[in-house]
């Protein structure tokens, strides 16, 4: 730490202004830091101001331009909270519909997939398209009623986590499969997981031998939109335990 | 011919006064109506109706015609006056001839003063016309009130440029104003003298704002330097930040000042204090100094004995003054919700009674010691469907009975038997430790990091693990008994896990009761729900478009709160993507908040040195607690939910009983800010720590069992704090340069604390 003699004069200065402002123990990198954000600063407003000054067919920058510069800036990055007839306007529109009720046994009760940060962050292309034979095959969903993420694994819903990916009690019925890429599929990327998909129903034999159940794809193909992956079940609001 | 405005104003002001419009309950706060014609976007006005009572007698007849103007008519009057006041006579008299005023349309000094207040829509003014006289008479002083500079300073409107020249008060004259006041103060008997000090601060702080507002640079500084030595020592923070406030331009953007300028002080003055004060003020030919009195404080008169200096110091300290009385009248439902009845299972599970209300039984439940014997329903507490809550799952009931069985074997703490403390020091956290909490049954701590990330650890050996992911979770045998173990994947389990997601340092955290979800806020303004079984994340609550300095969990669960620098707290459901209630009313930011044990009701701390108990039913404020000279940063209740105890970094703990409103007890000893409190599992003790490195042991028991509130105390707020912080003292343990951040006591009653090691 160099003595005060020999700082530059903007360190000074800005250890004046520390002290002025009541503050006394800081870090020696602090001067630093607030001395960049000035220059960063002031630098910006004045840039700004000239660009003002050359709009207004002026030779030099005046005050005026500066004045412009910095409103427009505090409007821009410098925000301040709302004002507070504002907020207590705000506030007694939203205090007076009354508490929603509680839906009992909803599993974890999240918000609506879209406000959520669960739906898979990739999409998977094929190489090659595959012509779907088989027909439909449907495996009914490993995920109940949860958050569940293509990625990652699917959480457990609270009231029966034995219900997980359990399709036995559910023959004849049909639902659509969220079979996950998981790390066995290949690392294509298409819109018709069709590939993987036929590759996990053999891994798991267990399903189709003893249960009679079919077991379809899930033929995102139709809907080519970036979205394709998402679940079937995206029209519902809620999670609905299944 | 400043001193024929300001004796017109006089004998107007005297003419109100005689005409009995101005009486003994001199709550007449002043208001000026809000600004519907855009002239003045008057944020400010949302303490400000017209006030009723100067309906009666008006007096002051010769303003009618000012009053009936439209708004051009008061800018014209404006002009006129103005160009009377620098002596253009001929001007003045083309001008009247042209526009075709009366003569005494000039007399009436209200009428230039008028423009900023009530600009043109004071003929609106239902017919009010010397409520609207009054106003302007009060406001003339004040001319800078339409506060609001953003949409002022767009607007060059004449009136109010004007607004500027047209002010009552000449600046030069302030320090005298002020000057005079103090000899009158200093020379009044020694009983009135402590109460009516309380003045001196918010004058001081209106009277600066009023010079830095209307561009009176030099005398403001001169003003400032001259009296700001002798205000209080605890308000020496904020006289700082006002001291670099020079330009009204500065102003702008700071909204706790512009609050502050526009919300009302409130004062609490005995009747006699109150009548000397306002007789010495009346007296004086330039009352400036009483209107902005009328403009800017609110006098809260109680009948009684003046209260001494300590008293007086014990309250105040707050950036809004003290808080009325009326603030804390409602009813606040403070005792615990009815835990449903469980059934310990003396053998196997079976049907559990829940509905304790005289439902025949099968079996004999154990009965646990927390549903209460009565069948009656505690007066105090909230009913159970007040708010609705979330009904108890299977989980839920077996963490019940763990819960029950762990009680049995707490240990009874007191005077003579105090707690042992376990403290966990985060190492190698370089001062980035910013939130820390641990889950109820203390098997899980998380701690909140600088760096935006948050970390989970097991305190028991039992490792942490996360569902396995979908394909291995077809492989496994749903029927087996051991599925919930099955489910979790053995080859990721480790100590500790990162959840990595937030933009900005993490300044709380929470976990949820059923431990299933950990919640974090941060200063990206986000508020993030973590699931602790997939260790992901799973919802980003966005409302707080600015950091969010505190959350927590509802202790049913499903409920939350957080609070941040927008001045607000907001109420959520996890399935609620925005927030079901807003509790604004504070004037700075929102440090802490909590929820009570019965969740009705959330309480908050502010960096205006205010605690506000909120509603959630109605979203509203039902108590004020003003004491702290700082910002508060911890707060705790008390288990049966009587009583509030808060820390700030004044280093007190303030306890406060919250069926009255009233501050029960202070608790000095730390030297630095406080920023973990809890109290023991049954109420017994209190734990505080602070930055000054040690955890301190309160007697609560004793501090709340000798407390008598008769009726004068519950009427006027009087307390009589004794000095027994020493007593009350147990034991202060010291650790090794940590800063205590957090504590926790267990089901047994063992105390937890935590810090990260400042080397």
């Amino acid at each position: 730490m160099s003595s005060p003699k020999t700082l530059p004069k903007d360190a000074q200065v800005m250890i004046q202004i520390l002290k002025d402002m009541g503050i006394t123990e800081y870090e020696p990198r602090v001067i630093n830091q607030m001395l960049e954000f000035t220059y960063r600063y002031v630098t910006t407003i004045i840039e700004d101001a000239k660009i003002y000054a050359t709009h207004a067919k002026k030779s030099t920058v005046d005050a005026d331009d500066i004045k412009l510069a910095i409103q427009c800036r505090m409007d821009q990055s410098f925000t301040s909270p709302p004002p507070r007839d504002f907020l207590l306007e705000v506030a007694r529109q939203k205090n007076q519909t009354p508490l929603p009720l509680i839906k009992p046994y909803c599993g974890p009760r999240l918000p609506p997939d879209r406000y959520c940060l669960t739906a898979p962050n990739y999409r998977l292309k094929s190489i090659q398209k595959k012509v779907s034979s088989a027909g439909r095959i449907s495996v009914p969903r490993l995920s109940v009623g949860a958050v569940s993420s293509r990625p990652s694994t699917p959480t457990i819903g609270t009231p029966s986590a034995a219900k997980a990916g359990t399709p036995v009690s559910l023959t004849g019925q049909r639902f659509t499969v969220q079979i996950p890429p998981s790390s066995q599929t290949t690392v294509s990327k298409t819109t018709t997981p069709f590939t993987p998909t036929v590759s996990n129903v053999l891994i798991n034999p267990s399903l189709i031998g003893s249960k009679n159940i079919l077991i379809t794809t899930n033929m995102v193909s139709q809907s080519a939109a970036a979205d394709s992956l998402k679940r079937k079940h995206e029209d519902d609001d809620d999670y609905d335990a299944l | 011919s400043s001193d024929d405005i300001m004796s017109t104003k006089f004998i107007l002001k005297m003419a109100a006064v005689q005409g009995g419009m101005v009486d003994e309950k001199e709550e007449v706060d002043i208001k000026t109506e809000p600004q519907s014609d855009g002239l003045m976007n008057t944020n400010a006005t949302d303490g400000r109706q017209l006030s009723p009572s100067p309906s009666s007698s008006s007096s002051a007849g010769s303003s009618k015609s000012a009053a009936g103007a439209p708004e051009d008519q008061q800018t014209l009057l404006a002009v006129l006056q103005f160009l009377r006041k620098n002596k253009l006579t001929e001007s003045v008299e083309i001008l009247r001839r042209e526009a075709g005023l009366p003569e005494d349309a000039l007399d009436t000094k209200g009428a230039d003063c008028s423009a900023p207040s009530s600009g043109g829509t004071a003929g609106g003014v239902d017919g009010l016309d010397a409520g609207s006289l009054l106003s302007r008479v009060a406001v003339s002083s004040s001319a800078g009130t339409p506060a609001p500079t953003k949409v002022a300073d767009d607007q060059p409107d004449v009136s109010v440029v004007l607004s500027a020249y047209s002010q009552q008060g000449d600046p030069a004259l302030y320090k005298v104003y002020y000057s005079d006041l103090k000899k009158f103060i200093e020379s009044v008997l020694d009983c009135h003298r402590a109460e009516l000090s309380q003045v001196f601060y918010p004058l001081f702080v209106h009277m600066y704002l009023e010079l830095v507002y209307n561009n009176h640079e030099s005398e403001a500084k001169a003003f400032f330097e001259k009296f700001s030595g002798d205000q209080e020592c605890y308000y020496e923070d904020d006289l700082r930040v006002l001291s670099s406030l020079t330009k009204k331009e500065h102003m702008r953007g700071n909204e706790t000042l512009l609050d502050f300028r526009t919300s009302k002080f409130v004062l609490r003055i005995s009747r006699d204090s109150y009548q000397l004060l306002k007789r010495h003020l009346q007296e004086r030919q330039n009352n400036q100094i009483w209107n902005i009195i009328q403009e800017h404080l609110y006098i809260d008169i109680f009948d009684g004995m003046p209260r001494s200096k300590s008293q007086i110091d014990a309250m105040s300290g707050s950036l809004a003054g003290e808080a009325k009385r009326e603030a804390n009248k409602a009813k606040v439902y403070y005792g615990l919700l009815k835990e449903p009845e469980i059934e310990v299972p003396l053998d196997d599970e079976d049907e559990e009674a829940e509905n304790e209300e005289g439902k025949p039984k099968k079996k004999k439940p154990k009965k646990d010691s927390m549903g209460s014997k009565s069948k009656k329903q505690d007066p105090n507490a909230p009913l159970q469907n007040r708010i609705p809550l979330p009904e108890l799952k299977d989980s839920d009931k077996l963490d019940k009975i763990m819960y029950m069985k762990e009680s049995t074997k707490r240990i009874r703490l007191g005077r003579e038997n105090l707690p042992s403390i376990c403290f966990y020091t985060f190492l190698n956290a370089y001062q980035g430790l910013t939130a820390v909490d641990f889950t109820d049954d203390s098997s899980l701590i998380a701690g909140g990091f600088a760096d935006s990330t948050v970390r989970v650890w097991s305190v028991t050996p039992k490792k942490l693990r996360k569902v396995k992911s979908a394909a291995d979770l077809n492989l496994i045998d749903k029927e087996s008994d051991d599925v919930l173990e099955r489910i979790m994947d053995e080859k990721t389990a480790s100590e500790s896990k990162i959840l990595y997601g937030h933009s900005g340092p993490v300044y709380g955290i929470s976990f949820s009761p059923d431990r299933n979800y950990l919640l974090s806020c941060s200063e990206d303004g986000t508020v993030r729900l973590w699931s602790l079984l997939t260790f992901t994340c799973l919802v980003g609550y966005k409302g707080h478009n600015y950091p969010v300095w505190d959350t927590q969990f509802s202790p049913y669960g499903y409920y939350f709160v957080s609070g941040g620098h927008d001045r607000v707290a907001r109420l959520w459901a996890t399935d609620h993507y925005q927030p079901l209630r807003i509790f604004a009313g504070h004037l700075a930011d929102v440090t802490c908040t909590r929820f009570h044990p019965n969740s009705n009701y959330v309480v908050t701390g502010s960096s205006d040195r205010t605690i506000r108990l909120w509603d959630v039913l109605t979203g509203n404020c039902v108590r004020i607690f003003t004491g702290h000279k700082g910002p508060i940063h911890t707060l705790a209740f008390s288990p049966n939910g009587k009583f509030l105890a808060s820390g700030a970094t004044d280093g007190r703990v303030l306890l406060w009983d919250i069926g009255h409103g009233l501050m029960v007890s202070e608790l000095k000893g730390h030297t630095d800010t406080v920023y973990a409190l809890r109290f023991s599992r049954d109420g017994e003790l209190l734990a505080s720590g602070s930055m000054d490195n040690t955890v301190r042991l309160w007697d609560a028991a004793k501090a709340f069992d000798d407390l008598e509130t008769d009726d004068f105390t519950a009427a006027t707020g009087h307390i009589h704090l004794q000095d027994n912080s020493q007593e009350l003292l147990l034991g202060t343990y010291m650790s090794k340069s940590t800063p205590v951040v957090h504590l926790h006591f267990t089901r047994r009653n063992l105390l937890l604390a935590a810090g990260s090691y400042a080397a």
